[in-house]
């Protein structure tokens, strides 16, 4: 499966905006209910709204002209009443759809958080670190503007326009349509140009994207930078970022602006027709004044939110463009999905076996040849064989990281593929090449997504770790298990990193370990201790080590020899030495 | 009083990053009062026209000229207003990246790191949007909507002071909610950035772990801390969202209250004959026209206070004092290293103590000691990474901070224990540096043993890596940092434990290589393997952080029983490495 958010080989995106939109509220689909209540209380708003040009206009013509004060005072109280009851229900409207807003943004983010975290590593190395932290906290951004601030606003001033249009038209029909016509310019305006202003926000908020990667990738290698003296590079990096990112924010700010000066100009427009036509109507007799003055107020009232439509129209689009790259998310799928286990229970007593497997990452050669392994209970195992000859992939196999693309990976005489991932995490133990901290502390990483110490007091925890013979290695660090981490800080060293991920591995006591090359930058005064700690693991376990140094392997039980891309027995040490040191490296 | 004055003092700062751009925004200014000026004089031109029929001397055709003159000239200034709108906000957005961007550049590898990546990229992206929506949107509302507002209130005043008075009494009420709802408003919004941060700490190690959380089937533990993040975030949204709730009624109440006023005072004063209908019709438009802008600053006060707290963040970057300004010398180094008494404190616990050694040029030093002795650190102080608490690093009997960091950096090699590739093309990756060469480039591919693998590859040196450099095994990154160290022809090459990951066979390869084609460099060369380093120069044993012993491999097999321990761990294997 292609994961590469950016290059989109398949179909292109090309959904219409409504049915975006409807997929987008199937999100929010259990905020119904306060949609439906700030939908009430903005309606109600919006009728008391437009009730107060119609009821000043009534007392015009009816008590201001006809100087009675009385009636002026009366209509002044009722006006005052309705404005009380706005002072609520604008309260109530703002409030609703603010959270709404706010519930919908903490939705979206959830779900492609969650979306993100079943997608296999092969997702994470093919895209930066940086577009996705941008994916989730800047395209979500877009919608939550769009949606706390400018869908109350959007509904709001729909209604009011909506209302304020069949009060024209009920008024009077003929003037009406003529403050009516140039709604349909802008009707006309809008669509022609909505897709072009989606687009250029596209083509934005990619280069944030972009820009953000660039930063990302720039900050977390920042001691190369400085070592290899090229300050200036981080700086040509992202200011050419930046330039890109400048060049599309101009495109989408000034397509977001085109609407709003052609909508003021159609609603001046609109103005002088009822001006014009009011005034031939009222010389036929048709009319009055004091309608005309009243008419004027609703063509403001109908233009006036058509107006704000205008910039809540282009934020529509802008967050529609962003729900476009939150889509691609997540319409990825796994493909590491668990199968329905069809296979003949196999007799071979092989905690883990290898039929056929062949393996290459997708638009990549093959990497793994037909592979044939089996992995016995209890033992131990080295895969050994120059840089590049496909040991980590292997492991990766193994751990089920990726699925062979020929071939059958099985565990207990299972597929592999028919485990339920935590059932399969729990048997299988791999220390990663590039041990990876939490910011925390040692305690926090050691006891890194182990349900096991749940509820233990550090002294059951310091019991529990004498116990599996790691009280050693935590006397390494400083203070213990309390001494505080930052994830990719430099304050622990790597060796010290590894011990915590060895740590982190032994006490969730797999059946099968593997180590790739998990000690490389430990001293080899500990690493012979980390040698005892593996040989006291209960005797079930089965261990898998990968490594150069040849004092981590030298207890092998066996020894597989992996190079350019096939597996085989190397038989004794020596012969694998021989192998090793005489062999070509092919990398 | 005092808080008031701190943050007067900050939005003198945000409007500090227009100053390049007064011209603009002058122009900005121009255009806007032109077109809202004329905006105003629309209802002008309606009510005279009513009034004009009233009294029977309506014409049409001057009033529509009149008219859809006064539109055009709107429209096009508007967009003109538009453009340089657009202009000017994506460009104070770009130059206030650069200039933070040039800042972070400029700071040393300590501050980067405390200062916290996910921070700094909150500060990039979302703390400088807003300010930028504050340029595009905030200012140009503001000033027309206070335009509007006077312009209104004086027209007002011309027509009759005296209900013109009474109308604009109510405004305050306006003035006084913002001030109370906005004050709170900063607040929380400078909060909810240090979420927006925390947020981001937790999908970034999210997405670097991906791996191992994905062995150890931990996906949903941390979906778990997402959502303890994102539902504080969420916590702070809903405030924010209740204080605008509160703001925004009251806006239209005391709008309403404002019409009401007129209705029920100018209605009187129509009643007594002292006003003219025209006259009233006028004020009623007028008033219409002075609720939008109230409201368009009530909508902006939540971007001034998202700006205001965001460019507070920023300040704190900007305003960081500048790395001392490095040395001057250029000298071409020989490669004689001293350390003398240097001590290096990571927060209160040292991590070095009182080292001293030296080393000749062009000879071979190997450190050795147990994980965290401070074996990489002495290398970070050697490439100025790392400054010492106390003591001096000396290279040719200057210290490290003299030379002229570009002089400097292109005479030392420095191979990381760990891994680090960037998300281009291989032939950037080895040549980091400009001033390498093609044939420099060429030497440090073959002296890494990495021609065989390059020709492998489908583009070759072109070849894109990507990030982190998840397509290479870790030899394969190994030997890319080592070419990337010797491409710039050093004269002291620092090794971090590079033979960790790379098989002994290619290592011993590399080891010669870099003796025949580099001659005369000094290594200093940190690593675990005794077997390797037996023929060096010196050998320095370091153990938290103190040199415990040092010498030849011969001297310290006879005085070191800390050397023989570790040589013992690692003889059962030994002879088979020393075959080759």
């Amino acid at each position: 499966m292609n994961y590469n958010l950016n290059k989109y080989t398949g179909k292109e995106h090309k959904t219409s905006n409504y049915t975006a939109f409807r997929n987008l509220l199937q999100l929010i689909s259990h905020e119904k209910k306060n949609l439906v209540v700030a939908l009430l209380a903005i309606l109600l708003n919006s009728t008391l709204n437009l009730l107060g040009p119609f009821l000043i206009g009534y007392t015009i013509d009816h008590y201001v002209q006809h100087k009675q004060y009385h009636g002026v005072l009366v209509f002044s109280g009722i006006l005052l009443a309705m404005y009380l009851v706005a002072l609520f229900t604008s309260f109530f409207q703002t409030k609703l759809m603010g959270s709404v807003g706010q519930r919908t943004l903490f939705t979206l983010r959830n779900t492609i958080f969650s979306k993100i975290q079943q997608l296999p590593v092969a997702f994470f190395n093919q895209n930066k670190a940086g577009d996705l932290i941008s994916r989730v906290n800047n395209d979500t951004d877009k919608l939550n503007q769009f949606f706390s601030q400018s869908l109350m606003q959007f509904v709001g001033n729909i209604v009011t326009m909506i209302g304020a249009g069949v009060f024209l038209l009920i008024i009077n029909y003929k003037i009406g349509i003529a403050a009516l016509a140039p709604a349909l310019l802008i009707l006309l305006f809008t669509r022609v140009l909505s897709p072009w202003i989606k687009r250029k926000n596209a083509a934005n908020l990619k280069t944030v994207g972009g820009m953000s990667a660039e930063i990302q990738e720039s900050l977390s290698n920042f001691k190369v930078i400085i070592a290899f003296n090229r300050r200036d590079y981080f700086r040509k990096r992202f200011n050419e970022a930046n330039e890109k990112n400048y060049q599309t924010a101009i495109g989408a700010g000034l397509a977001n602006n085109i609407f709003l000066p052609f909508y003021a100009m159609c609603a001046s427009v609109a103005q002088l027709l009822v001006l014009t036509g009011g005034i031939y109507l009222i010389s036929e007799g048709e009319f009055s004044i004091g309608l005309l003055v009243s008419y004027l107020a609703y063509a403001t009232y109908f233009y006036n939110p058509l107006r704000q439509l205008a910039t809540l129209w282009a934020n529509f689009q802008v967050a529609m463009a962003g729900w476009d790259r939150i889509a691609e998310i997540l319409e990825l799928e796994t493909d590491l999905i668990t199968v329905p286990d069809t296979m003949q229970p196999s007799l071979s007593p092989a905690l883990l076996e290898f039929r056929n497997v062949h393996f290459g990452y997708p638009e990549g050669r093959e990497i793994l040849h037909n592979i044939n392994l089996s992995l016995e209970r209890g033992k131990t195992y080295a895969l050994v064989g120059p840089t590049g000859g496909g040991k980590t992939t292997t492991a990766s196999l193994i751990a089920r990281l990726y699925d062979p693309t020929q071939g059958t990976v099985l565990l207990n005489g299972k597929d592999i593929r028919a485990y339920a991932a935590d059932e399969r995490s729990r048997k299988i133990g791999f220390i990663l090449q590039e041990p990876f901290l939490f910011t925390g502390t040692v305690k926090e990483n050691i006891l890194y997504g182990n349900p096991r110490y749940n509820d233990y007091t550090n002294e059951q925890l310091t019991e529990a770790i004498r116990e599996a013979n790691l009280e050693k290695l935590l006397a390494i660090f400083e203070n213990g298990l309390d001494t505080k981490v930052i994830s990719g800080g430099d304050g622990v060293s790597l060796g010290q990193k590894q011990l915590i991920a060895f740590m982190r591995a032994v006490l969730r006591q797999p059946d099968l370990l593997i180590l790739d090359e998990a000690t490389a930058n430990i001293d080899t005064v500990t690493e012979q201790l980390l040698g005892e700690i593996l040989e006291k693991l209960p005797g079930t376990t089965t261990r898998v080590i990968i490594a150069h140094r040849l004092n981590t392997i030298e207890n092998a039980d066996e020894i597989f020899f992996v190079n350019s891309g096939e597996v085989t027995r190397a038989g004794s040490l020596q012969n694998a030495m021989e192998k090793l040191l005489h062999g070509v490296r092919e990398s | 009083m005092k808080q008031e004055a701190g943050t007067k003092k900050k939005e003198a700062g945000i409007f500090s990053l227009l100053q390049p751009y007064m011209g603009m925004v002058a122009l900005l200014i121009l255009f806007t009062l032109v077109s809202n000026g004329l905006n105003l004089w629309l209802p002008k031109i309606i009510g005279n026209g009513i009034d004009a029929y009233e009294h029977g001397t309506f014409q049409l055709q001057p009033l529509l000229i009149k008219f859809m003159v006064a539109v055009i000239i709107i429209l096009t200034f508007t967009y003109l207003q538009n453009i340089i709108q657009t202009y000017v906000s994506e460009q104070v957005a770009r130059n206030l990246r650069t200039k933070i961007s040039d800042k972070i550049s400029g700071q040393s590898y300590a501050w980067v790191e405390q200062a916290n990546p996910s921070r700094l990229l909150t500060n990039l992206i979302a703390d400088v949007d807003s300010i930028k929506l504050f340029v595009s949107q905030a200012i140009v509302s503001l000033v027309s909507s206070l335009f509007i507002i006077i312009g209104a209130s004086i027209l007002l005043l011309t027509i009759n002071w005296k209900l013109a008075l009474a109308v604009i009494a109510t405004l305050p009420v306006i003035g006084i909610t913002f001030f109370l709802v906005l004050r709170k408003v900063r607040a929380m919004f400078m909060k909810s950035r240090e979420i927006m941060d925390w947020l981001n700490k937790v999908i970034n190690e999210s997405i670097l772990g991906a791996a191992l959380i994905r062995v150890i089937n931990s996906q949903q533990l941390e979906y778990e801390k997402f959502l303890d993040a994102n539902s504080k975030a969420m916590g702070f949204g809903l405030s924010i969202v209740r204080l605008f709730a509160g703001l925004i009624p009251v806006i239209t109440f005391t709008a309403g209250i404002a019409g009401l006023i007129i209705l029920s005072l100018g209605g009187h004063f129509v009643i007594t004959n002292s006003m003219t209908l025209g006259d009233f019709a006028a004020f009623n438009s007028y008033l219409a026209l002075l609720i939008f802008p109230i409201l368009v600053i009530g909508f902006m006060s939540n971007i001034i206070a998202q700006a205001t707290a965001s460019y507070q963040r920023i300040s704190a970057v900007i305003n960081m004092p500048d790395l001392m300004p490095g040395g001057t010398l250029t000298a071409q180094l020989k490669g004689d290293i001293a350390f003398n008494g240097v001590t290096v404190n990571y927060g209160q616990k040292p991590v070095l103590k009182d080292i001293s050694f030296s080393v000749k040029a062009g000879s071979k030093v190997a450190v050795i000691g147990p994980t965290a002795a401070g074996k990489t650190q002495l290398l970070n102080l050697l490439t100025g990474l790392l400054k010492p608490s106390s003591g001096s690093v000396l290279v040719d009997g200057h210290p490290v901070t003299d030379y002229n960091s570009e002089s400097f950096h292109s005479q030392v090699g420095f191979v990381f224990q760990d891994s680090i590739i960037f998300n281009m093309s291989i032939r950037e990756n080895i040549a980091f540096n400009d001033t390498v060469t093609d044939e420099a480039l060429e030497k440090a591919i073959q002296a890494a043993e990495l021609k065989e693998f390059i020709n492998s590859l489908p583009n070759k040196l072109d070849t894109i890596v990507s990030e982190r450099g998840a397509s290479l095994s870790g030899g394969q990154k190994q030997r890319i940092m080592l070419a990337r160290a010797l491409a710039v022809n050093p004269k002291i090459l620092l090794l971090d434990d590079f033979t960790a990951r790379v098989d002994n066979n290619t290592e011993q390869k590399i080891l010669r290589n870099v003796q025949l084609l580099y001659p005369g460099i000094t290594l200093l060369s940190v690593t675990q393997k005794i077997a390797a380093v037996t023929h060096y120069d010196q050998i320095i044993l370091l153990m938290q952080g103190e040199i415990i012993a040092g010498g030849t491999h011969q001297e310290l097999m006879l005085t070191s029983p800390e050397y023989i321990q570790i040589f013992n761990s690692q003889q059962s294997t030994s002879n088979y490495e020393l075959q080759s």
